[in-house]
């Protein structure tokens, strides 16, 4: 229970305030109160499908919950679920180098800087690939798929770019862990024969399908676009003094400057991360050459792969390769950001950090005191581990361990040798908290950043409103830029963020998903792949006055207009800021509405006009037959995969005899 | 002597790392800013 213990300990130290009532808003991070569980939040009505199937799992889980605990337990998740996989993946008995991986693995910039941009759904596929390589590895047969499925949950509910990660991962591992593989193929006739690599590829596959439908239906079926001049603002960028490549290794590089935690590229923090990352690579090495893991190759492969995906983008040939992909199908858009592609690394520098800790420990040498049975290459099983966990004897081991190993470890051995040990003992119980203080801008809501607000009650009033109309037809919102700067917290901060209207309203809520992202003092315009917020811009630009305006948001479908005031900051700024939302505003100065739409709510904070019924040619929000059949198909193959196997996640066991060295070989593994 | 040495070089970047906290931490500095005063935000800013 240890690394579950620290990875909730890490989860608590970095949200910090967070924890509290209300919710943390931040960039892609929009939790709201009561959110709808719909035909839209599954992903019907041919919107695209960016937050499928996350936001319909917020919403079920608000079922049981309040919203905002609600994202309490998914943040604290991808904590205690990253640390006890990546614990869990390192070889040997001893406990210390686990508890290493599992704080270096949820502890990192990686971690930090996608926090700050609040992909909390990436997030938590990031904190299932320990669990989808150690499942992906020991692929043989189609019954080995059930453990596969299990381990992609947090993948499932993360969407489409966490099933990418663990497709890096996943598909590598398969290829190259194959377990048992071989052998069945000898028994097997010669011409049924099929490579097991090629078989285990085909069941990874075939598992990040069968997770991937609620989103991968309707995004098919969206024809969104993806704008390749993205490839250039999404690039990664040098967040440390030592460039874009060594911010990469570090595992930094975000794109986004405000993401970026505090103090991070100080020179001091840089190059001791930095350190600690060639450390971890070299513990990696010492790892593969000492227990040589099951997993070794494909988590070196994907991890290769993965920065290789990274680095395509800080060269111009790179950057021209990415633009002719997305041109040629939209669905490489996602390599645009290639930072995220450094996940598997970090995962493989996680686990080189526990065998750097081991190294430090002197265990290798020593081999006293610990008879774990684990299999070398393996991890041990839940059960050693809970054994050995369950007090905290866990750090008087180490020191007796240390103190023994120098008082008469091997015969002969002198007192430099035990001196050895004991700074090794005590280096390795260093580096457990090296993490933490080598990246302090992740400590208690990432300095600060992450503290929970409250909605005002014309958010909840206004979802209300809406909720309670049967009546088809999409939600518009005013001002025509996707982000805001919220003050509601009281003390002057301002947490910017996807602007929350997007995710309130149980129905089809149209926004300028077009992203701007600032460079070299200039704002530079990403296209957004709504099809239908295209449309709305073009009437935008068309420029047919308050009454033409609303006249043809009707016939796009739209039945209300939510107009945030407080976006406008005041009818001074309010035309200067989005002259539209300033027009409309005037145009209701001295009355009660338009001959177009009604006004159904008027606050200091928002307006909500609805139009008027004949004005709507609005169909009602629904899942096709495919989109449907896509869901039961997801649904179904978890039930049948936890049925199956007997177990959750978390009691995943790891399986026994696959290793390649024999414990009188390595007494470390 | 390798693990020594590694002792001591892991001991020196925690204590420097801690020390430089203490004093931030204790003058209330603050290196980074969000934007603020503006109307309708970017996604970000590289």
């Amino acid at each position: 229970m240890a690394p579950w213990a620290v990875g909730a300990g890490a989860g608590v130290l970095a949200l910090g305030p967070g924890l509290g009532p209300g919710f943390v808003l931040r960039y892609d991070m929009v939790f709201v109160p009561d959110p709808p569980l719909s035909a839209t939040t599954l992903g019907g009505g041919g919107g695209f499908p960016r937050a499928v199937p996350s936001d319909a799992v917020v919403g079920a889980l608000a079922q049981l919950l309040p919203a905002d605990a609600v994202q309490t337990v998914l943040l604290l998740a991808v904590f205690v679920l990253g640390a006890a996989g990546a614990a869990r993946l390192v070889p040997g008995p001893y406990l210390v180098p686990r508890l290493a991986a599992a704080v270096f693995y949820v502890w990192n910039p990686f971690i930090a800087e996608r926090l700050l941009l609040g992909q909390w759904a990436v997030l938590l596929g990031y904190a299932g690939l320990p669990w989808v390589l150690s499942a992906a590895v020991r692929l043989a047969r189609a019954r080995d798929l059930a453990r596969l499925v299990v381990a992609l949950l947090p993948a499932a509910v993360g969407g489409f770019s966490s099933v990418v990660l663990s497709a890096l991962v996943a598909l590598p591992a398969g290829l190259w862990g194959r377990r048992g593989a071989a052998d069945q193929d000898r028994r097997m006739p010669i011409g049924q024969r099929v490579p097991g690599a090629v078989r285990s590829a085909v069941l990874a596959v075939a598992a990040l399908a069968v997770v991937s439908l609620p989103w991968l239906v309707p995004a098919l079926g969206s024809g969104a676009r993806t704008d390749p001049a993205a490839v250039d603002l999404f690039a990664a960028r040098a967040d440390t003094p030592f460039g874009t490549v060594g911010s990469l290794v570090v595992l930094g590089g975000i794109w986004n400057a405000q993401a970026v935690p505090e103090w991070y590229g100080h020179p001091f923090f840089a190059a001791c991360r930095l350190v600690l990352s060639v450390a971890a690579l070299a513990g990696w090495v010492w790892l593969l050459r000492r227990c040589r893991p099951l997993f070794g190759r494909g988590l070196t492969a994907a991890a290769a792969a993965g920065f290789a995906i990274a680095l395509l983008g800080v060269a111009e040939p790179g950057r021209e390769l990415l633009r002719a992909l997305i041109g040629a199908w939209p669905g490489f858009g996602p390599l645009r950001d290639g930072q995220l592609y450094v996940a598997p690394l970090a995962l493989l520098q996680a686990v080189g950090f526990g065998g750097a800790a081991m190294w430090l420990r002197g265990a290798a040498g020593s081999g006293t005191g610990h008879g774990g049975d684990g299999d070398p290459g393996e991890p041990l099983s839940s059960s050693e581990a809970d054994r050995e966990a369950g007090s905290l004897r866990v750090f008087g081991a180490l020191w007796t361990s240390a103190a023994g190993s120098a008082g008469g470890g091997r015969p002969g051995a002198g007192r430099g040798a035990g001196a050895a040990r004991v700074a090794g003992a005590v280096a390795a119980a260093m580096l457990l908290v090296a993490p933490f203080v080598l990246l302090p801008g992740l400590v208690w809501g990432a300095a600060g950043r992450l503290a929970p607000i409250a909605y005002p009650g014309e958010w909840t009033a206004v979802q209300r409103i809406v909720s309670a109309d049967e009546r088809p037809g999409a939600v518009l919102v005013l001002p025509w830029s996707a982000y805001r700067g919220l003050d509601w917290s009281g003390d002057g901060s301002t947490a910017v963020v996807l602007d929350p209207a997007t995710k309130l309203f149980d129905r089809r809520v149209v926004w300028n998903d077009d992203l701007r992202v600032e460079e070299g003092g200039a704002v530079r315009v990403i296209e957004g792949e709504d099809q239908l917020a295209r449309r709305v811009d073009r009437l935008h630009a068309a420029g047919v006055g308050v009454s033409g305006y609303l006249e043809s948001l009707g016939t796009l479908g739209i039945r209300y207009v939510l107009i945030e005031r407080e976006a406008l900051r005041g009818p001074d700024t309010a035309a200067a800021v989005d002259p539209l939302s300033a027009g409309l505003l005037r145009e209701n100065k001295f009355s009660d509405g338009f001959r177009e739409a009604e006004v159904v709510h008027r606050g200091p904070r928002l307006i909500l006009l609805e139009l008027h019924d004949e004005q709507v040619g609005a169909v009602k929000d629904e899942l096709s037959v495919l989109e449907v059949t896509g869901w039961l198909a997801t649904v179904g193959a978890i039930i049948w995969s936890l049925s199956v196997s007997g177990s959750s996640l978390v009691s995943m066991r790891p399986d026994r005899n696959t290793g390649t060295v024999s414990r009188k070989e390595s007494p470390t593994c | 002597m390798l693990r020594v040495i590694a002792a001591c070089a892991i001991g020196a970047a925690l204590a420097g790392g801690l020390a430089f906290i203490g004093t931030t931490v204790a003058t209330n500095a603050s290196s980074t800013a969000e934007p603020v005063n503006e109307s309708l935000y970017n996604y970000g800013d590289r």
